[in-house]
């Protein structure tokens, strides 16, 4: 069995133009477990998840697998640590193949063509585009995009997954089919989800954890339904109105 | 003990299961093929051609598959990548003179530029030797210059490729020690690139781009020409991927270029610029920048088209009707054309293979016959 890996962040910053967007964040992962990342619009969950991945440079804090400092690393190291992502508005490779596709998650980290090709068919037949694999991407549902783009990130044999809003654009059905390929997951791939969502019943039927941010800052964390009865978790929801007077 | 063998024969079959798999998808028929139906339409054509026995169009073969290895190497960057790289008909231009240069007898070159360097004077190389080191020079004039390049997309990539081809053609056209500057640059000698000799190489050329585009490097700069971002968070380092293409991509133009100068056997920079490069661009463009079937039918369907037309424009001009430039706008029209309704090309940015010829088929299983006829049609269209 392997062992377990510890994603760790640690007082992470970041302004844009003097406005903090995230501030003095710090949350710890391993795998084996899903961490829910909430919080109202513009409080800074897509920014974090950039800087979390070095697709934007940080401005203080640090971010470790294990021993190794990710957060020094440029963007396209961090695959190799055990770290992918998913995208809010899909990101796929839309003139290759599904199998393309997802054989790049695995290409990307340095898998051998063959095996690449091998996980990749596993991958998608998994989850269950396997009669789909030879279409070209962007052929593909929206449903379906949302899901080779997770075949992508898995094909990596990645150690922690950065889910941003994979059920945006889904309907109830699609989000109920999410949530069951996604709860067994972290024990079935021995893999870490860190997944930022608005959909709340598939947060509470999915996490073991959640982090809320407002502001960029971080309000509450904690078991779901601790964090749910949170007084400012429900003002900073439902009472925005209330905190501007 | 037992049970542990049991588990270990099934994890064993169900791992042999999924590469059994797998590997359908890479049949001969699904990619392979390709390479195979390419090379045989090409020879075949080569062959009728030689068979005929006519220079006039055994000239336009030998013309149109030199084109061909140019417009290949220009697909190997570009069509994978998706940065247009203006520079490339400059590093044709530098096989075209350094190969020249190298294939040339130390006599000929002393006589013809008398400005040119010593030590390139004396150097003589036998003709198979100078086409692939005129290559090497193309080769290693992109590796040195292209780095910081590679990092540039979308319009300011296009603009610094500009920039850069306006280099290589004003340092070909002026520096006369090595090029005879400005005037035109003699080979003397008979032509050495023959029919055979331009056919044998757009063989090894038609592999080398087919199988780079589907090794996992190819991958890798076909996932970067679709989304940078998400080609950077899978662990692509974009600028390390398109880098080695370029190379490759010089090194292919060169030899074009090198089998160019040894067949037209005058050469002047002005060959190797804007003219020269919008003739491969319609090329890739019609045929589909995207497959490397798409520049094999592209330059096909080009060279033909230019050729009825240029006699055309021939005939007309004779019965008094000004026509001379017609050729050009004609191409120039059909590309804005298939830019507008029809961006992937005649192939749509895919491949030809055995496996879609079988499914156009009207029956699974048909004879031969039928299926080379499919695959004419698909050479006219």
């Amino acid at each position: 069995m392997e062992s377990k890996s510890t994603f760790t962040v640690k007082g992470l910053s970041k302004s844009f133009a003097g406005l903090k967007a995230v501030d003095d964040v710090s949350l710890q992962l391993e795998t084996g477990e899903i961490l829910g990342l909430i919080g109202p619009n513009g409080s800074g969950k897509t920014t974090l998840i950039n800087l979390m991945t070095g697709m934007l440079e940080k401005d203080s804090g640090q971010i470790l697998i294990d021993n190794h400092n990710i957060g020094e690393m440029p963007a396209y190291r961090v695959p190799f640590y055990g770290l992918v992502r998913t995208y809010q508005t899909i990101r796929i490779f839309k003139n290759l193949s599904c199998l393309e596709n997802a054989m790049i998650g695995a290409l990307g980290v340095g898998t051998k063509h063959r095996e690449a090709a091998q996980l990749a068919v596993a991958l998608l037949e998994e989850l269950g585009l396997g009669d789909k694999i030879e279409l070209s991407a962007q052929s593909l549902t929206f449903r379906d995009q949302r899901l080779l783009e997770i075949a992508r990130a898995l094909a990596a044999k990645p150690k922690f997954m950065l889910l941003d809003e994979p059920a945006a654009g889904l309907n109830e059905e699609e989000t109920d089919e999410l949530l069951s390929l996604l709860k067994p997951m972290p024990h079935s791939k021995q893999v870490g989800i860190i997944i930022v969502e608005h959909d709340m019943r598939l947060i509470m039927n999915l996490c073991d954890r959640l982090h809320v941010l407002n502001y960029g800052r971080t309000i509450a964390e904690g078991k779901p339904e601790d964090v749910r009865n949170n007084p400012e978790v429900v003002k900073a929801y439902l009472g925005s109105a209330a905190h501007e007077q | 003990m037992n049970l542990s063998k049991e588990l270990s024969t099934r994890q064993e079959s169900a791992r042999h299961a999924a590469a059994k798999d797998y590997t359908e998808y890479f049949s001969f028929s699904r990619k392979s093929s390709t390479v195979v139906i390419l090379i045989a339409i090409l020879v075949v054509i080569g062959y009728f051609i030689w068979w005929l026995n006519i220079p006039f169009i055994e000239d336009i073969f030998t013309a149109g598959t030199i084109t061909l290895i140019m417009a290949l190497g220009f697909q190997l960057f570009m069509g994978n990548s998706g940065v247009l790289n203006w520079s490339y008909v400059g590093y044709v231009g530098i096989g075209a003179f350094a190969s020249a240069i190298f294939s040339m007898t130390p006599s000929f070159k002393a006589m013809q530029i008398p400005t040119m360097y010593p030590f390139l004077v004396n150097l003589h190389l036998p003709f198979p030797v100078a086409l692939v080191a005129g290559a090497m020079v193309a080769m290693i004039v992109a590796a040195l210059v292209a780095w910081p390049l590679m990092r540039l997309s979308d319009a300011v990539g296009a603009i610094t490729q500009f920039a850069l081809l306006i280099v290589i053609n004003v340092l070909l056209s002026q520096w006369s020690q090595i090029t005879n500057g400005p005037r035109t640059f003699t080979l003397g000698g008979t032509r050495l690139t023959s029919l055979w000799v331009a056919l044998g190489v757009a063989v090894l050329v038609i592999i080398i781009v087919y199988y780079f585009k589907e090794s996992s490097l190819g991958l890798k700069l076909r996932a970067t020409r679709d989304d940078r971002y998400a080609a950077r968070s899978s662990g692509i380092n974009f600028v390390a991927v398109r880098y080695y293409a370029y190379v490759v991509s010089a090194f292919i133009g060169g030899l074009a270029g090198g089998l160019y100068s040894h067949y037209i056997l005058s050469i002047t920079a002005a060959s190797f610029y804007m003219g020269e490069l919008f003739m491969i661009l319609s090329m890739l463009v019609i045929g589909g920048s995207m497959s490397v079937s798409g520049a094999f039918f592209g330059t096909l369907f080009v060279t033909l088209m230019r050729q009825f037309l240029r006699q055309a424009e021939n005939f007309l001009t004779r019965s008094g009707f000004e026509a001379s430039g017609s050729t050009e706008i004609v191409v120039a029209v059909l590309m804005i054309i298939f830019l507008v309704w029809q961006a992937d090309g005649i192939t749509g940015g895919e491949e030809l293979t055995w496996e879609k010829i079988k499914r156009r088929l009207p029956n699974g299983k048909k004879s031969r016959e039928k299926v080379s006829k499919n695959v004419k049609q698909e050479e006219k269209a």
